[in-house]
């Protein structure tokens, strides 16, 4: 242990010279930038990043996009929050509590609320990451396809299960995002589905335009109906930062430490990465936390539950790729990529050999967290004066960043057309009273599901008892079943108990 | 290569900022090209994978070594998606006339293969082979599997039993698999299109082996968790001297997997013959030497522009072969 500590001081030193400080402070801002903007997300942000990490050092480039990495998971929480659009698809349970928090007239707390979550969830999973890395990169390697499978199914049920409207309306909502998903090519055996023999159908639709379309547009119509006369939240002359008193982050500490327990080991799996962590860590808290009733009327638990579990997932995600060599989220894979363009491999190796490396990265991830806190802490200010100009004026520049993030995904003029398409959509169903947190869910995690279930298939000759019978698989199985009947088996019990 | 198929809709958006610059100077330097004066302009090397895997890093070292021969720029635009498909179609959308070139893989080339391609042999003209890397049957360090022969009796004994990890159905380590099968190896695929999850499949045990080129698992097999079994080729390697190579036990398969330059078709000769001339400059320095060796590249890698179309087509035939007699 005090082996690891000597080690994480050099690191700390390491970090603190000139070109690494820089390097990090530019890496933050950026991925405070990408996170902010809808359709820009975190992933593509760090391959952006990449081509210009090719004259740096490798620690330099990792500290880059690792900073990157970090700060990406944050940013989106401004835009969900001031104008109820995520940034990153991470966001979207942000949209519960942290707007609507936002709309009771009191923005500048919730934004302080994510603040502090991003910092504890984020240094949380940075010492465990420390201390723990072999360990916790042997155990993720007991997962396997039917493990994804269950956890992606968790993910999917709960995001219908917590919803406040119609259970039906919310089911179909999701249905029909993993129907969206399934257009293209197969991956499997790559067969055409739904594509009309068109090229750009064949290659899919993107998650990011249904997201993009069904918030950024949505909304954007959502306003126009009213004339862009929404109540204004009261004017706060001003506005400060609110961080969360003590007494009040006792009150959460329980949950606090739940969340970015859920963020850590969900970021240790291949695939799954910081959106699963965001909904599922909401999923619970919705369930099990002492204030499940009053999640989605903006509490600070469902502030806190996604942005802790986001942050948080990196510290899981980085230790798959440092230990493993194995990259478990799309912005790891990318920064393999980064290692392997220096002639290094990560793997447990390096841990031996490179020490004095992996640990200057260890360092400025925890040097990263505060930084981007800093950073967060002065931004919020002049980001609610944005509150303050004409609601038309926002939203023409919304549609605009909307369709440029729409654009650069492929650089594509269909997806423009396909953002307009799923914003009448995402209209649509808001006025029809059908959730889009499903939809977009489902698209994003559709894929992952059938990716997953059809490789259990083909491994255990179509044997789908294994989801049950694998013990981990099991557990989470048991897990969910519980988390679905919860409600139910409270009625009966109120009913019960009002009766006798 | 097949490292960054986790994010391969992660599209470039560096690509953006590349177009507009080539848009640039397009404007500027347009005009009809001629072989004299070749290149008069940078030429665009375009990636039909994400940044950062082994088709990338191939191109960034090209355009490296490259620009000082000829006097340009040659910008790398990422372009993936489509299992290649995508950044194919950018560069047959492209002019014939020498600025646009591409990486050219056996991952998208197995697409030929299929039922429906979207391009054919006739639309392109390979300009170089600059690698071609051998592909091996890999099993977990501690795997009951001591030798292939282990491997060999326990598939026979309990056909559709063990479980080979493999990128997918219709790829080339689809067909390599099904030339064993039809020598009564019989093994369930797992298609794991994320080499991520491909590696924790041996790694973590629930695959019983893997199919993968040496440079793609390089860390593994260094920190003694991988140990190759098999390799898909002619004859043993020098650095594997006591692993059987294909062809020795009967299985006529050995399809590597290569990279190379293409151009579109109708691109004028001189014009290929140049950029043949400075990819064998660039296959000859020190840099690419090393390069070659840390992905455990076959020696003999090089074809220039004479005998590349041929290599390539031989491939296609050879990926047919397996399927034809399945």
């Amino acid at each position: 242990m005090t082996d690891i500590l000597i080690q994480l001081t050099h690191g700390f030193v390491a970090c603190l010279s000139p070109v690494h400080l820089t390097l990090l402070f530019f890496g933050i801002v950026i991925g405070l930038l990408i996170g902010v903007l809808p359709g820009l997300t975190l992933v593509m942000g760090v391959a952006l990043a990449l081509p210009f990490t090719y004259q740096m050092d490798v620690t330099a480039s990792i500290i880059l996009l690792g900073a990157m990495y970090v700060s990406g998971t944050y940013g989106g929480a401004f835009t969900a929050i001031l104008f109820k659009i995520p940034g990153e698809p991470i966001d979207v349970p942000m949209l519960w509590d942290g707007y609507t928090m936002g709309r009771k007239g009191k923005p500048a707390k919730a934004l302080g609320w994510t603040l502090v979550a991003a910092l504890g969830g984020g240094l949380l999973s940075a010492i465990v990451m420390v201390a723990l890395t072999e360990p916790l990169a042997k155990f993720a390697l007991s997962f396997s396809s039917p493990e994804y499978f269950v956890i992606v199914m968790f993910g999917l049920l709960s995001v219908v299960a917590i919803g406040k409207g119609s259970l039906a309306n919310a089911f179909i909502s999701m249905s029909v995002g993993i129907l969206i998903s399934a257009v293209g090519v197969d991956p499997i055996y790559g067969a055409p589905r739904f594509t009309f023999g068109s090229p750009i159908l064949a290659d899919g639709i993107e998650f990011l335009v249904v997201m993009v379309g069904a918030y950024g547009v949505g909304e954007v119509l959502t306003r126009l109906e009213t004339g862009f006369a929404t109540q204004p939240i009261e004017k706060i002359k001003n506005a400060r930062t609110e961080l969360p008193t003590w007494k009040e982050l006792k009150e959460v500490k329980g949950m606090f430490f739940r969340s970015s327990v859920v963020g850590d080991l969900i970021g240790l799996l291949p695939g799954a990465g910081a959106t699963i962590a965001s909904f599922v860590s909401y999923g619970i808290e919705a369930r099990f936390g002492k204030r499940r009733k009053e999640m989605g009327t903006g509490v600070a638990e469902g502030v806190i539950a996604p942005q802790a579990a986001a942050t948080a997932s990196v510290g899981g995600a980085l230790v798959h790729l440092l230990a493993l060599g194995i990259p478990g989220s799309g912005a790891t894979a990318v920064m393999l990529g980064a290692f392997m363009l220096h002639g290094i491999q990560p793997g447990p190796q390096v841990l031996v050999t490179s020490a004095p490396m992996v640990y200057t990265i260890f360092a400025s991830i925890f040097l990263g967290l505060f930084l981007m806190c800093a950073i967060g802490y002065l931004a919020i200010k002049p980001l609610i004066k944005i509150l303050d100009f004409p609601e038309a004026v926002v939203s023409a520049y919304v549609l605009t960043l909307c369709f440029i993030g729409a654009l650069s995904i492929r650089n594509n003029i269909t997806d423009l057309w396909l953002i307009i398409a799923f914003g009448v959509i995402g209209y649509g169903f808001e006025r029809l009273k059908f959730p889009i947190a499903p939809l977009v869910l489902g698209v994003i995690l559709g894929p992952i599901a059938e990716d997953n279930f059809m490789n259990t298939m083909i491994s255990f000759s179509n044997d789908w008892t294994v989801f049950f019978t694998r013990p981990i698989s099991g557990t989470i199985v048991a897990f969910t079943v519980i988390v679905l009947l919860l409600p139910f088996i409270q009625k009966l019990r109120a009913h019960y108990l009002a009766t006798a | 290569m097949k490292l960054l198929h986790s994010t391969r809709s992660v599209a470039g958006r560096f690509a953006v900022f590349l177009a507009i610059a080539l848009c640039g100077t397009l404007f500027l330097f347009g005009g009809k090209a001629t072989a004299a004066g070749y290149p008069e302009r940078p030429i665009e090397l375009i990636v039909p994978w994400g940044p950062g895997g082994g088709a990338d890093q191939l191109a960034r070292l090209i355009s490296k070594l490259m620009e000082p021969m000829l006097g340009q720029g040659i910008p790398v635009v990422n372009v993936p998606g489509g299992t290649g498909a995508t950044g194919m179609a950018k560069l047959l959308a492209s002019p014939p006339d020498g600025y646009s070139m591409a990486i050219y893989i056996a991952d998208s080339h197995a697409l030929l293969a299929g039922k429906t391609p979207r391009w054919t042999m006739d639309d392109i003209t390979p300009v170089a082979v600059m690698m071609k890397v051998p592909s091996f049957i890999f099993v977990k360090q501690d795997s009951p599997f001591k030798t292939w022969a282990d491997f060999e009796k326990e598939a026979k004994a309990n056909p559709g039993k063990l479980k080979v990890a493999t990128l997918g159905f219709g790829s080339v380590d689809d067909f390599s698999l099904s030339v064993l099968a039809k020598a009564g190896i019989n093994v369930v695929q797992v298609p794991f299109s994320k080499p991520s999850e491909r590696y924790v499949s041996i790694l973590g045990g629930h695959a019983d082996a893997l199919y993968e080129q040496a440079g793609d698992v390089a860390q593994f097999l260094n920190g003694k968790q991988m140990r190759p079994i098999l390799l898909f080729g002619e004859k043993r390697l020098d650095r594997f001297k006591d692993i059987p190579a294909s062809y020795e036990l009967g299985y006529k398969v050995a399809l590597p997997q290569f990279r190379s330059i293409v151009v579109r078709s109708g691109t004028p000769p001189e014009i290929v013959k140049k950029l043949s001339d400075a990819l064998k400059k660039v296959y000859d320095s020190p840099e690419y030497k090393k390069f070659m060796e840390d992905q455990y590249c076959d020696p003999n890698s090089w074809e220039d522009s004479a005998h590349a179309p041929a290599f390539v087509k031989q491939q296609l035939e050879d990926m047919k072969k397996t399927l034809a007699t399945n």
